[in-house]
Order: C-alpha cells, then sequence, then structure tokens
C-alpha cells in the first residue's frame, strides 16, 4: 500500500508532487535566472522529465530531484542560446538576466508583496485574487459575488492602496 | 470637473489603472510621483505573483499534452520501424540459427596424419592421427573446455582453466603443456610443464612436470619419470613404455590404414619401445622383432599375427 502511495508512476501521485512542487519550482528558478518566460516551460519540461523517470525516482527524494532537473534544463538552455548567438555572431548583452543583487533585492520585494497580499482583508484580497490570479473582469467578480461592478472597484481599490503603504517606500 | 468627465469612476483610479481602464500617464495625475514609482514598481511585483501563483490546471495540461505527444511520437516510431523489425527479427533468427547450430567446432586428424590447431586463446593443440576434438565456440570465452577422442599435446596459453573432456575422465589446467590419450579404455596424461589436475569418476590426481597418469581397466598408475620434453609422436615416432601390446597395436592401427587379426596372440604382453609413424615396414619390424611375432599381410590392409 505504502508502496503504491509513494509511487510517482501513479497519475494521481505524480499531479499531488506537481501540485506541491511546481510552484516551489518555478519560484526557484525564476530567483536563480529571473527569466519568467523560461522558468514556466522549463518547469514543465521538468515535470516530463519526471514522468519519463517516474519508475527510477525516490519518492522522499521528489524534490531535489527537480530542482537539479530543472537546473541543469536551465543551465542547458542559456549554454545552447549563447552557442546559437556565437553562431549569429551577435554582440548581444552578455548578462541576459539580473545581476545576483538586483535579484535578491526582487526577492526581498516579492515576499513583502506576498505577505502584504495574506495581509489584506478577506474582501479585498478575494476581489484582488480573483482579478488578478483567476483573471476575472470586475464585472464577472461583481456576478459571482453579488456585488456591485463599484464595489468591487472599491474593493480593489482599496486593497492596491493597502499593498502600496505595506511595501512602504522604494 | 474634468477629471469626471474623462473618467466616471475616478474615484477608484486604481482599480481602472489596474485593469488598464486608465494608462500610467494618467494614473500620474492622481498621485504624487513618490507614489507613482511605488505603484510602478507594485505593478512589476503583482505581475510576477501572477506568473508565480499562476493556476497549476494549465501548466499540468499542458504537461499532460507534452507527455502525451512524446509518447505519440514513440509510437509512430515504431510503426515507421515495422520493416525494421522484420528485417531485425530475421537477422536476428539468421544469427541465432548460426549461433544454435554452428557453435561446435569440430577438428579431426586422418589416419597417419597430425594436424596442428591452434585455439581461440592462442592455445596450440596436436592432435595424433585418428584423433578429434571439439569445442563450443560460444562459450568459449566463458570457458575453455575441449572434447578429446584419441591423442593430443596440448599447449595451453595461461588463462583461466584449460579442461580436456574424455570419456575416461578430464584434465584440467590453468595454463601448461601436456599430452592426453584417450582410446577405448585407455587413459594416459602426460605433463610436460605446469601443473595438471586430473579427475576421473574414481579419484583425483596433480600431475607436476614429468609425471604421467595411466588408467587402465579401471587401475590408475601413476609416476612414470618422463625424460622428454614433449611427446615423441610430434616427431614422428610413438613411444610407448610398460603398456600391453594390445595398445601398441592399436596405435599402429590409429597411425597406418591397417588391420591385425591378433586372435593367435597374447596381448597383454608388457612392451616398451617405439615405432616410426612414417614407414609401416620399419615400425612393425621394431613392435614384433623383439616381442617374437610373426608378421604376414593376408588380404588387403589385414595383417596375421602370430607367435613364433
Amino acid at each position: 500500500m505504502s508502496k503504491d502511495l509513494n509511487n510517482i508512476c501513479n497519475p494521481t501521485i505524480f499531479e499531488k508532487v506537481f501540485r506541491t512542487y511546481s510552484k516551489d519550482l518555478k519560484r526557484f528558478l525564476y530567483f536563480k535566472f529571473g527569466d519568467m518566460e523560461s522558468c514556466e516551460d522549463i518547469m514543465q519540461d521538468t515535470f516530463v522529465k519526471l514522468w519519463d523517470n517516474c519508475s527510477s525516482v525516490n519518492y522522499n527524494k521528489v524534490k531535489s530531484y527537480l530542482f537539479t532537473v530543472g537546473n541543469n534544463l536551465f543551465l542547458n538552455i542559456k549554454k545552447h542560446e549563447k552557442i546559437v548567438r556565437e553562431h549569429q555572431q551577435l554582440k548581444v548583452n552578455e548578462s541576459t538576466y539580473e545581476s545576483p543583487e538586483f535579484l535578491l533585492l526582487e526577492k526581498e520585494f516579492q515576499l513583502k508583496l506576498e505577505k502584504a497580499i495574506a495581509a489584506l482583508s478577506e474582501r479585498q484580497r478575494e476581489v484582488f485574487l480573483l482579478n488578478k490570479i483567476e483573471k476575472k473582469k470586475y464585472k464577472e467578480i461583481a456576478e459571482m459575488l453579488g456585488l456591485s461592478v463599484k464595489a468591487v472597484e472599491k474593493r480593489m481599490h482599496g486593497a492596491l492602496k493597502e499593498l502600496r503603504n505595506k511595501i512602504g517606500n522604494i | 470637473m474634468k477629471e469626471n468627465k474623462v473618467h466616471n469612476d475616478s474615484e477608484y483610479f486604481l482599480a481602472a489603472w489596474s485593469e488598464g481602464e486608465i494608462s500610467a500617464e494618467e494614473l500620474k495625475k492622481y498621485v504624487s510621483e513618490e507614489d507613482f514609482n511605488a505603484y510602478m514598481k507594485l505593478e512589476k511585483g503583482i505581475h510576477l505573483y501572477e506568473k508565480l501563483e499562476a493556476p497549476l490546471d494549465h501548466s499540468f495540461k499542458k504537461i499532460q499534452e507534452k507527455i502525451k505527444n512524446k509518447s505519440k511520437s514513440k509510437v509512430r516510431k515504431l510503426y515507421i520501424g515495422w520493416f525494421t523489425s522484420i528485417a531485425a527479427s530475421i537477422v536476428l533468427f539468421i544469427g541465432l540459427y548460426s549461433l544454435l547450430g554452428n557453435n561446435t567446432v569440430l577438428l579431426n586428424a586422418n589416419i597417419g596424419e597430425h594436424k596442428n590447431v591452434a585455439l581461440l586463446d592462442g592455445s596450440e593443440v596436436i592432435l595424433n592421427s585418428k584423433s578429434e576434438i571439439s569445442y563450443n565456440k560460444r562459450t568459449w570465452k566463458k570457458e575453455r573446455e575441449v572434447t578429446l577422442k584419441g591423442e593430443a599435446y596440448f599447449k595451453v596459453q595461461k588463462g583461466s582453466t584449460f579442461t580436456v573432456k574424455t570419456i575416461n575422465g578430464s584434465v584440467t589446467v590453468l595454463g601448461t603443456q601436456f599430452n592426453v590419450i584417450s582410446r577405448d579404455d585407455f587413459f594416459e596424461v602426460i605433463c610436460y610443464e605446469g601443473k595438471v589436475s586430473v579427475k576421473n569418476e574414481l579419484s583425483s590426481i596433480i600431475l607436476l612436470p614429468g609425471n604421467s597418469v595411466r588408467v587402465l581397466n579401471g587401475e590408475i598408475i601413476e609416476d612414470h619419470q618422463i625424460k622428454q620434453q614433449s611427446p615423441s609422436w610430434i616427431l614422428g615416432e610413438s613411444t610407448f613404455k610398460s603398456i600391453p601390446l594390445k595398445y601398441v597395436i592399436n596405435a599402429l592401427e590409429n597411425q597406418y590404414n591397417v588391420r591385425f587379426d591378433r586372435s593367435l596372440i597374447d596381448e597383454s604382453v608388457i612392451y616398451t619401445g617405439s615405432f616410426n609413424n612414417k614407414n609401416l615396414e620399419i615400425a612393425l619390424a621394431t613392435v614384433f622383432k623383439p616381442t617374437n611375432i610373426k608378421y604376414r599381410m593376408t588380404t588387403a590392409n589385414i595383417i596375421l599375427l602370430e607367435n613364433n
């Protein structure tokens, strides 16, 4: 039974692993390399690779497996891009991704922002998340929550103002 | 008043800006510069937050698609490889057939001839007349094993255990030179170099250079001091030491294409000596003169032996 629960080849377990670690992985990749566009793709490819090797990956070590594979995939892409650039003999800005210091500051800011979002009042956060994460229009949110569009806008306005106050001066 | 004309909901300008209803330029009108910069930064942060926190279902669907496409392309590959697989299996069958059908190598020397054979590991075998060896080509790398009928002289390259199997027993060595005779119930092993282990159902003996062992009528006779460096038959002479005449006559039959009628003589007489392998007349004389036996060619290839 426990074997079944730890078998990543089981689609349910695989999905569970995905839901547990995919955000962490994406975050890890982003703050390491600072390239959001590639992060999503690499995260997906990492899980495809995990599926391919599902029988040989230890369930208890799946997190470090994911991070290692993601890291390597990213480095491979960067290496490949560099070669392509050399062949095209293009002199593009060498540092395609941000400096570590910048990334560190950005990470700090991001954590601060996330804390601030979590600290929003229930009403404001609800609207904010529906709008930003679920990509709902104010009108849709209003219908969903049984509010007027005006009320939704008010909450959104309040949420943004609250966030701006929480992150302080930059 | 003017603002209200442009945006009737400017009361919640942040919500409007966030939704893209008013531009950043317009937002500037509502807030201080400091706030504006903060909102710009906030916008970036929220954008990142959106990406990082994006619902997983979409990503998961993408992953499932990728996995599907991958296995699809795998299936296609197999389909394309249909002909290849048929070709491959034909090759495999031919290969298997040749492996199974041909993996035993048989080498023999006819009457009156010697044959030098090099084995796969560089070991050398000299087959005496009317002898044969066989070995399995496929399993040779795993175990060096040859089956012998008759007489042969072995110079074995160093390496893993080398086994000579005969119906009378087996000889095992690591790397050495030795002579094996196994004809009918006569079995003799002479060690010229190295160490040789001889085994039959009854016992097992280790031979050192110059030692020999002989099994005659189930009786084991050991320890002849052999002085030669290699068997004399290689140089064209068959040598015998205290052997019943029967086996000497057998050896003559094996060497020359002749038969002996032995009904009139006592075959158990012990013989020591040698005969020439090239000339039958000389050979007959050297064997039968000392043992006081008359020989006479009766019909073609049959020689009648009589006591004098």
